[in-house]
């Protein structure tokens, strides 16, 4: 007796036709993916020279190299997270530790949360509207640095409550039932033991504040400084929006290909250098716990 | 002593001076960090507000004259939500079935080359968009202008491929862990049922996993829509309701920035792009609460 | 000989999770350097009374506590009480083994470190002492570097014992201290229960070991004291049909 229509033959035709689809599908994504990795690289190292990494653009951009925007880029990432890390660590640590269900907690998850999925030029908006104007600190590294910090702050909230969560309770309890106090269970067991979790969340919104380029549009960004920048309030050359610059707005666009390329390929390196690092690192926790 | 003070005592244990301190610490960093997104809201209707002192609240959501510095100036954000709304949707076109597909074979057909492809696929997501629009710029563009023989290669399909790129890694990850976190047992049912491999994943990994499977694809979607160098520069910057793949769009995202720079502030065209913002906000915040409520939905069946 | 008195007694206890009501009018005495056991099918509300002698259900949302909990003579939730200066006298073992992920030596200093014990010689003694009572030091007083995750299960349960001990508490309160242990880890942790010498209460699903261990014995059900007294004549005579039907095996 037959229980359905299909025959052996149908089923396995119909599993190679779906396999395979998928199987080219996402082959040929990855081959896509290999292809722009390949082509970036070789027109950027193209460009890449020691006096490209260490020097100021020169002759209208079209000569000289890019110093100043790698130095604006790292100073508004490492202020983006001098602003970020303390103050998602300590959201995360009140989320996970202190927190007790109730209309607050709902309002700061929700607030938090919701703040992940405002588009990064909403930022940019917003700092332009509260740093640069409001608070009167101008278009400036200072500005930039806390727009971006402000961007990032749900990423690395959200990771380090996540790495505080997977610490097991009985830590927790242990600590207490010793004497400790709340902020001693927290300083002393709980915070060494999650801390390499929330640094690896931190690193990866340290990539992703480096990469972004429209909150320091007009927050922080100068299409050419000729010194570096000399306190908080200068203006910064940064190398997301120096690619940008060069290639839409510049008076010599094609002529400043190869530096367009070069800043890419230095932006890239760098961005996914840092994710590089954050994911080896996850990895590597992963596999070393023992609790 | 009363049966109440008793419970105050032991509700609100005796706490030292450190913990005090520690316990407010944290409680303040929590309410800075709500007080963020407040913030935003507060500023970005604020500055908006300043707008309709002069202008229409239907003419701007519903006009297509966008002159922001004509003598005088108009303000309609019609043809910029629409630009908006079909870059997102054609990206989604081509994002969602590769997004999924990638997943899929991530999850259940990789085996142990995942090892390597899910980082890999990881590290595309967090490539700057500053990158991306620029390989629309200098390859896309061109090939589109050689190739198809089109006046310009700056259109909606420029750059709902590009977003797709980019929307793509997000969906595959997000989605592969949906598919991952499928239960065993339930997979293992189904073989022993005699289905094939292609049938398990179909009829049973996949609609188990519906619930992370949308929500991954509409937060891909929502990042699509809040992109903005992308936009920026290979959409073609017209402010006009496109007609086909290949004219020009002006999106949301692309308005801000291309002319936030330019606007003195206080101005009606800098209060008119911040109601352009708001607009921006509360689209993408209905898509992550869709993504939520799709979360919600799947995972209570 | 004099009688000190009861190092716990508990006095018309009611306790509550929200509405909830988990014990009801608890009252007992608990005498100093004995062993008293808790048994009773799961839920019962041993757990949760046993948690009540050092205040650690202070952590639960909405725990509400009446009537009273006499340590040596002290109202641990009276208005001067400080649970945390509670907790360094009552110590604790949990069910499963949980050392913290540092060295052995930094495990068992944790509470003395707390209390502001700082000189390494006090702190050489104090850890030494501490094994040496958890009957532990032998098999580790020479990598006491070492993490204390590295060792077995029975080993780690010792660390923790010991890690309490290091505080001189008064009394030790152990929730199912060896469900997690195999035989002879087991074995080895009542052995060091028996000859302790300590005020120890003990929850535990084990019958056997309820017997071998406690002095005296009390039987919860449904978040009520059933029965009280001496393990003997619980698990010989008791009084009331439902421990004997626990006791026997008929439910639970």
């Amino acid at each position: 007796m037959f229980l359905s229509g299909y025959t052996q033959k149908d089923r396995e035709f119909r599993q190679k036709l779906a396999i395979g689809a998928i199987r080219l599908v996402a082959g040929g994504f990855l081959a896509v993916l290999a292809i722009l990795v390949i082509y970036l690289a070789y027109q950027g190292l193209g460009a890449i020279s020691w006096e490209f990494l260490s020097q100021f653009p020169r002759d209208s951009m079209t000569a000289g190299g890019i110093w100043p925007a790698i130095l604006g880029t790292f100073w508004l990432a490492v202020g983006a997270m001098v602003v970020a890390i303390p103050l998602g660590f300590g959201t995360a640590i009140y989320l996970a530790e202190y927190a007790r269900p109730g209309p607050l907690l709902t309002a700061i998850r929700l607030g938090v949360n919701n703040l992940a999925g405002v588009p990064s030029v909403v930022f940019g908006l917003y700092g332009l509207a509260i740093f640069v104007g409001f608070l009167g600190f101008g278009r400036s590294l200072l500005s930039g640095a806390l727009t971006l910090g402000v961007l990032t702050l749900p990423t690395v909230t959200a990771a380090a409550e996540e790495a505080l969560r997977q610490t097991p309770a009985s830590f927790r309890e242990a600590a207490l039932a010793l004497g400790a106090n709340r902020w001693q269970a927290i300083r002393q067991v709980i915070l060494p033991a999650a801390l390499p979790g929330m640094l690896t969340g931190a690193i990866l919104a340290l990539g992703r504040a480096a990469g972004e380029t429209a909150p320091i549009i007009f927050t922080a960004s100068a299409a050419l400084t000729l010194s570096a920048p000399e306190s908080a309030f200068s203006e910064v050359m940064a190398l997301p929006t120096h690619i940008f610059n060069l290639a839409t707005n510049g008076t010599h666009i094609a002529a400043t290909r190869p530096q367009q390329f070069g800043t890419c390929l230095t932006l890239i390196v760098l961005v996914l250098g840092l994710s590089l690092i954050a994911i080896i690192t996850r990895a590597r926790l992963r596999k070393g716990k023992k609790w | 002593m009363s049966q109440e003070t008793r419970e105050a005592i032991l509700l609100r244990p005796k706490l030292s001076r450190t913990e005090q301190g520690a316990r407010f610490f944290f409680l303040a960093c929590a309410f800075v960090a709500l007080g963020q997104m407040v913030l935003i809201m507060l500023f970005l209707l604020g500055e908006a507000g300043g707008l309709f002192k002069t202008a229409n609240f239907f003419d701007f959501l519903f006009s297509t004259e966008w002159y922001p510095t004509y003598e005088p100036p108009e303000f309609g954000a019609a043809a910029l939500i629409v630009g908006s709304l079909a870059v997102t949707f054609f990206s989604s076109l081509l994002a969602a079935p590769i997004g999924l597909g990638l997943a899929v074979f991530l999850a259940c057909l990789a085996g142990k080359s995942r090892e390597w492809i899910k980082p890999a696929v990881e590290l595309m997501a967090g490539v700057p968009s500053v990158v991306l629009g620029f390989l629309g710029l200098v390859v896309l563009a061109p090939f589109m202008v050689d190739v198809l023989g089109l006046p310009t290669g700056l259109n909606v399909l420029n750059a709902s491929l590009i977003l797709a790129l980019m929307a793509i890694p997000s969906i595959a990850s997000l989605g592969e862990d949906a598919l991952s976190a499928t239960p065993r047992q339930i997979q293992d049912a189904s073989y022993a049922l005699g289905a094939t491999r292609w049938e398990t994943i179909w009829r049973v990994t996949m609609p188990a996993s519906m619930s992370g499977l949308s929500t991954a694809v509409i937060l891909g979607l929502g990042r699509a829509l809040g992109e903005t160098l992308v936009v920026l520069m290979v959409a073609g910057g017209a402010a006009q309701i496109p007609g086909s793949l290949f004219d020009s769009v002006r999106p949301l995202t692309a308005t801000l920035a291309a002319e936030m720079g330019e606007t003195a502030i206080g101005s009606p065209h800098y209060h008119a792009l911040f109601a352009l913002g708001v607009v921006l906000f509360f689209l993408t915040l209905g898509f992550n609460l869709l993504a939520h409520y799709l979360g919600q939905k799947w995972r209570s069946r | 000989m004099v009688d000190e008195g009861p190092i716990i007694s508990v006095k018309n206890v009611d306790f509550y999770y929200g509405s909830f009501q988990a014990l009801k009018n608890i009252s007992l005495d608990m005498r100093a350097k004995e062993v008293t056991a808790l048994i009773g099918p799961s839920g019962c509300g041993k757990s949760t009374f046993l948690k009540l002698l050092n205040r650690m259900n202070d952590f639960v949302p909405g725990a509400r506590l009446s009537g009273e909990i006499l340590v040596s003579g002290q109202s641990i939730y009276g208005p001067d009480s400080d649970p945390v200066s509670i907790r360094r006298l009552v110590g604790m073992v949990f069910q499963r083994p949980n050392p913290f992920p540092k060295s052995i030596y930094d495990n068992i200093c944790y509470g003395p470190r707390l209390v502001g014990t700082r000189k390494k010689a006090d702190l050489d003694l104090v850890v030494e002492k501490a094994l040496r009572a958890a009957a532990l030091w032998d098999d580790v007083k020479d990598k006491l570097g070492k993490s204390a995750l590295d060792l077995s299960g029975g080993q780690q349960q010792r660390v923790c014992i010991a890690r309490a001990l290091a505080l001189s508490p008064e009394i030790l309160l152990m929730d199912e201290p060896t469900s997690a242990l195999d035989p002879i880890a087991t074995a080895k942790v009542e052995e060091w229960i028996q000859e302790s010498g300590m005020s120890i209460v003990i929850v535990t699903h084990n019958m056997q070991q309820a017997g071998r261990v406690s002095d005296h014995t009390a039987f919860f059900y449904m978040g009520e004291l059933i029965e009280f007294g001496a393990t003997m004549d619980i698990f010989t005579r008791p009084r009331e049909e439902r421990t004997e039907n626990y006791i026997t095996g008929r439910f639970g």
